[in-house]
């Protein structure tokens, strides 16, 4: 009985206004021409506003990948781990780079790397510089140290030697510490052979490490990284 | 004046709910791309060679790099797989100073890795199936199946890695005959 009432008093009320606003809306204007470039007008603003979302919106995922600092990373100093990446439980934006860049990321078992772009007082890493990298090293099977340029491969030396080292063959203090030059020019002790100009990364992996287990990374200390100098 | 208010607020509504759209879509984009990337590790190595067939990761093979981002004191080779055709086992005889194994999943992802310390007597000889071809293995282990590393993954289509430590350039040619041996095939069962 109540429900058959219902829908007619909304049927009628919502035809007042219905009935009403377009001739509110012509009314002032006195003409009928007005729908033409009033169409006109809605399908500019449609496409202003298609335009702001796909454009917006794809581009804005574009600059995300882009960047290399990211949502789930880790820093002790000035290095920087992604102890997540690579993983099903990663973020979407791990997941998104992932694919574009075909990475196989490093599993829990094998290792984690962990990246330095500036030194101790925050300035970029040069690949003109000299740099001192020293102290401890956290417990692992064994670690390598190279220097990468923006894509982080290694950088090219020109020379048969890598630019690279790792813990089997370098020196080391009495207390077990480490200090390697990283220069263009050859240096005494651990000397780490970088080459070129512009901006250059630090990449330093552990590997068969218990610090890649999520707990493990809660007391660890990485060596430091202080400029020496420049070249002119 | 009035209409040319009426404008503005009309431009801004449009302005506003492009934003809002951008948000929309931004979300959209992200979660498919990796659904739609023809860049990523499986399309990368698919175009370099078939399934069950090794390849080599590193430059050192000739050529760029198929993968990106590889340490450069490590070689390491590849194959894909699809379980879906049967499980497939991985063999590589022969001894280097450390090696690491992971499994990836069609996405890239890492669903399980392993290293030398894992294996029976360091070797490399590795199993990897869906739990229900383990059901049906572990009814029946066949004898020459007894050391194996079996890996459960709950995929259909996947990535096999090795990556093998080269210490310096005297390693160079063990290493990589440790690769030329290493075997990826389909497994009868």
């Amino acid at each position: 009985m109540i429900l058959p009432g219902e829908p007619g008093q909304i049927w009628g009320k919502s035809i007042g206004p219905l009935a009403t606003r377009p001739r509110a809306a012509i009314s002032p204007g006195g003409n009928f021409s007005c729908p033409w470039p009033f169409m006109l007008k809605n399908a500019l603003l449609t496409l202003l506003s298609l335009a702001i979302a796909i454009g917006g919106g794809g581009g804005s995922v574009w600059y995300a990948l882009k960047i290399q600092d990211g949502v789930g990373a880790i820093r002790i100093g000035q290095w920087t781990a992604f102890p997540d990446i690579g993983t099903p439980s990663a973020d979407p934006y791990s997941k998104a780079r992932v694919a574009r860049e075909g990475v196989l990321a490093l599993g829990r078992a094998e290792g984690l790397t962990f990246v330095a772009e500036r030194d101790a007082s925050g300035g970029e890493l040069k690949r003109e510089c000299t740099y001192r990298i020293e102290g401890g090293f956290p417990t692992a099977r064994f670690w390598t140290l190279y220097a990468a340029d923006q894509s982080l491969g290694v950088v090219e030396t020109g020379k048969p030697r890598l630019a690279a080292l790792q813990s089997y063959g370098v020196l080391r203090q009495s207390d077990n510490s480490v200090i390697i030059s990283a220069s263009h020019h050859p240096m005494p002790g651990n000397w780490l052979l970088t080459d070129g100009f512009g901006r250059m990364y630090f990449v330093l992996t552990f590997y068969d490490t218990p610090i890649a287990s999520s707990t493990g990374l809660s007391d660890v200390s990485l060596p430091r990284i202080v400029k020496v100098g420049c070249d002119a | 004046m009035r209409s040319f208010h009426a404008v503005l607020r009309r431009l801004l509504h449009a302005v506003l709910l492009g934003l809002v759209g951008a948000g929309i879509v931004h979300i959209i984009v992200l979660l498919l791309v990796p659904e739609f990337s023809e860049r990523d590790a499986w399309s990368r190595l698919s175009m370099a060679s078939d399934l069950y067939k090794m390849t080599r990761l590193d430059a050192e093979a000739g050529g760029a790099p198929v993968v990106k981002s590889v340490d450069p004191l490590f070689y390491a080779t590849a194959c894909r797989f699809d379980l879906g055709e049967g499980m497939v086992r991985i063999k590589a005889p022969g001894h280097v100073p450390f090696w690491s194994v992971s499994v990836y999943d069609r996405n890239g992802h890492n669903i399980y890795s392993f290293n030398d310390h894992t294996a029976t007597g360091g070797v490399l000889d590795a199993v990897v199936l869906t739990p229900a071809q383990m059901i049906d293995v572990r009814k029946d282990l066949p004898e020459d199946l007894q050391g194996a590393i079996f890996v459960e993954a709950p995929i259909e289509e996947g990535i096999f890695v090795i990556r093998a430590f080269v210490p310096d350039d005297s390693w160079k040619p063990i290493v990589s005959r440790f690769f030329e041996q290493s075997s990826c095939e389909l497994q009868d069962f």
